[in-house]
């Protein structure tokens, strides 16, 4: 259990100091804010032509995906990176716990995901006029911790592709895309067809969202609470799914021998 | 020159449709911007507009593809360590670089054929093109444009490391500056004079006004014009940031 930690913990900050060492924080900080913010002005902006909702609408559903994003790539880039810099095999010969090296450093990536998506989602707060009691904002938070969470589960599943799949980032980032539909950030839930609101419902963020539009237009936890424990349900499915497969896909990917092929 | 252009472009483009994960973004993308539009416009009950909305749906995708494709083959040159080699070789960079971006283009073209395809059959959005000579010539000036700003931009991959991140970052604002699918006049006045410096404004108004009946032939023009534009500009930016990258010895940085 303590080595478990000390690699979530070592390994976490290691990889995430290398990444500024990576990429010059002057370049990733406004690229990686301007992004989201981008993101909820254009749907906005498509909101108000097509009289469709009101701009909080599209601020709490897009402040949501950006946040899920980060749980998407966060996970998904902690196995597709080692594979890219072929230290996969290596990695994976070792010891360690699996879920603990993988989610070590997935864990900052998630924290900055959630900063950004907070800046982004003040930044647009300002730009669309759109305001917010503080019991409300501290309300939404709880809803996206929430919704992180799933979407960090299903991120561990996207990850565990990567030890299969070449492309995964490319892939989350489809998936990802999706999510801007499916997920009723931009369209109300009501238009889509049953069948994509039936697959809505076992995808992470959707309750997560739902559940942040009561919270945020003044409701409780009470009209709420069944939203934020449905996803809380489909976060945990989704972690334990990503477990198995990270263990599945690893045997096969020893089997196979193909830890390294890109 | 014209050789390395068209086998380079055949390449990358099956390239591109090699990789099941980046058929599968290929595939999604166009479905999921056009649904989108598609949901939130139809409260206006407005044929045309949905038919704007298609190929303004498209267009992103082109330019996404451009962008992101680009980038993306251009990262993957520099982890596979091949990317100093393309600079040393003798034909000019530009002319390695081009056949890239005009490929995601054109790989972008199905983005065009999917976008309407989906809207015609699952959404019932009239499809009759107005002006079918003016769009068979609109569509393909539209690519080049957008491939050619692509160009542009792939000068600067070339000299920055994380070239992928970028490419992802300039998908929106583009597409806001552009009047894609919000229109302009719903967004502050300077955004649009943004535009006016971008593939994708004069590009899309060609192939919209070709669909909706309106002259698109000057549209066509200024494609053409910010075409030729584009290719010196990104040919001296390339000629510059690739002195500049073989001067720190910084191309096969990862």
């Amino acid at each position: 259990m303590r080595n478990s930690l000390r690699i979530f913990f070592v390994g976490g900050v290691t990889s995430y100091r290398a990444l500024f060492n990576w990429v010059n924080p002057w370049v990733f900080v406004p690229q990686t804010l301007g992004y989201p913010i981008f993101e909820i002005l254009f749907f906005a902006y498509l909101g108000r032509f097509a009289d469709v909702q009101s701009d909080k609408f599209f601020l709490v559903g897009n402040s949501f995906v950006s946040l899920a994003m980060t749980g998407f790539f966060g996970m998904g880039n902690a196995v597709g990176g080692e594979r890219r810099s072929q230290t996969l095999a290596t990695l994976l010969a070792s010891p360690a716990n699996r879920f603990a090296l993988f989610l070590g450093r997935a864990v900052p990536s998630i924290f900055t995901g959630f900063v950004v998506a907070v800046t982004a989602f003040t930044v647009c707060s300002l730009v669309l006029h759109a305001h917010f009691a503080a019991s409300e904002l501290a309300h939404l938070a709880v809803a996206g911790l929430v919704g992180a969470f799933a979407c960090t589960s299903f991120g561990l599943c996207l990850g565990a592709l990567g030890l299969r799949g070449r492309s995964v980032s490319l892939f989350a980032d489809t998936i990802g895309g999706t999510m801007l539909l499916i997920s009723g950030a931009n369209v109300p839930l009501a238009r889509l067809p049953g069948a994509v609101r039936a697959i809505s419902d076992l995808m992470p963020l959707t309750h997560a969202i739902q559940a942040g539009r009561i919270l945020a237009g003044g409701g409780s936890f009470a009209s709420a609470g069944h939203l934020l424990a449905d996803e809380a349900i489909v976060g945990c499915c989704y972690l334990l799914l990503g477990i198995v497969m990270l263990r599945v896909f690893e045997y096969v990917g020893r089997r196979s021998a193909a830890l390294e092929t890109f | 020159m014209t050789r390395a252009f068209i086998a380079g472009m055949w390449i990358h483009v099956v390239q591109f449709t090699r990789n099941p994960f980046d058929m599968a973004g290929i595939v999604v993308w166009p479905i999921v911007y056009a649904s989108i539009a598609y949901y939130l416009l139809d409260s206006k009950d407005n044929p045309k507009l949905l038919l704007a909305s298609s190929i303004g749906a498209a267009v992103m995708l082109m330019w996404s593809l451009v962008v992101i494709g680009s980038s993306n083959a251009l990262e993957n040159q520099r982890w596979l360590g091949t990317l100093e080699l393309l600079v040393a070789a003798p034909v000019p960079f530009a002319a390695v670089i081009a056949p890239i971006t005009v490929a995601s283009g054109v790989v972008g073209g199905y983005a065009l054929v999917a976008t309407l395809a989906w809207g015609t059959l699952i959404f019932h959005v009239p499809l009759s093109i107005a002006h079918p000579l003016a769009f068979a010539v609109a569509v393909p000036s539209c690519v080049l444009a957008i491939g050619m700003l692509g160009l542009v931009m792939a000068s600067t991959f070339v000299l920055y490391r994380a070239a992928f991140s970028l490419g992802i970052a300039l998908q929106y604002p583009v597409w806001i500056a552009t009047g894609l699918l919000v229109p302009l006049s719903t967004l502050p006045p300077f955004v649009g004079r943004i535009g006016w410096f971008l593939g994708p404004y004069w590009g899309f108004r060609a192939v919209r006004e070709a669909a909706l009946g309106s002259d698109a032939w000057r549209y066509i023009g200024m494609c053409f014009a910010i075409s030729a534009a584009y290719a010196v500009v990104g040919s001296v930016c390339l000629f510059f940031f690739e002195r500049v990258a073989r001067s720190r010895g910084s191309l096969k940085l990862t």
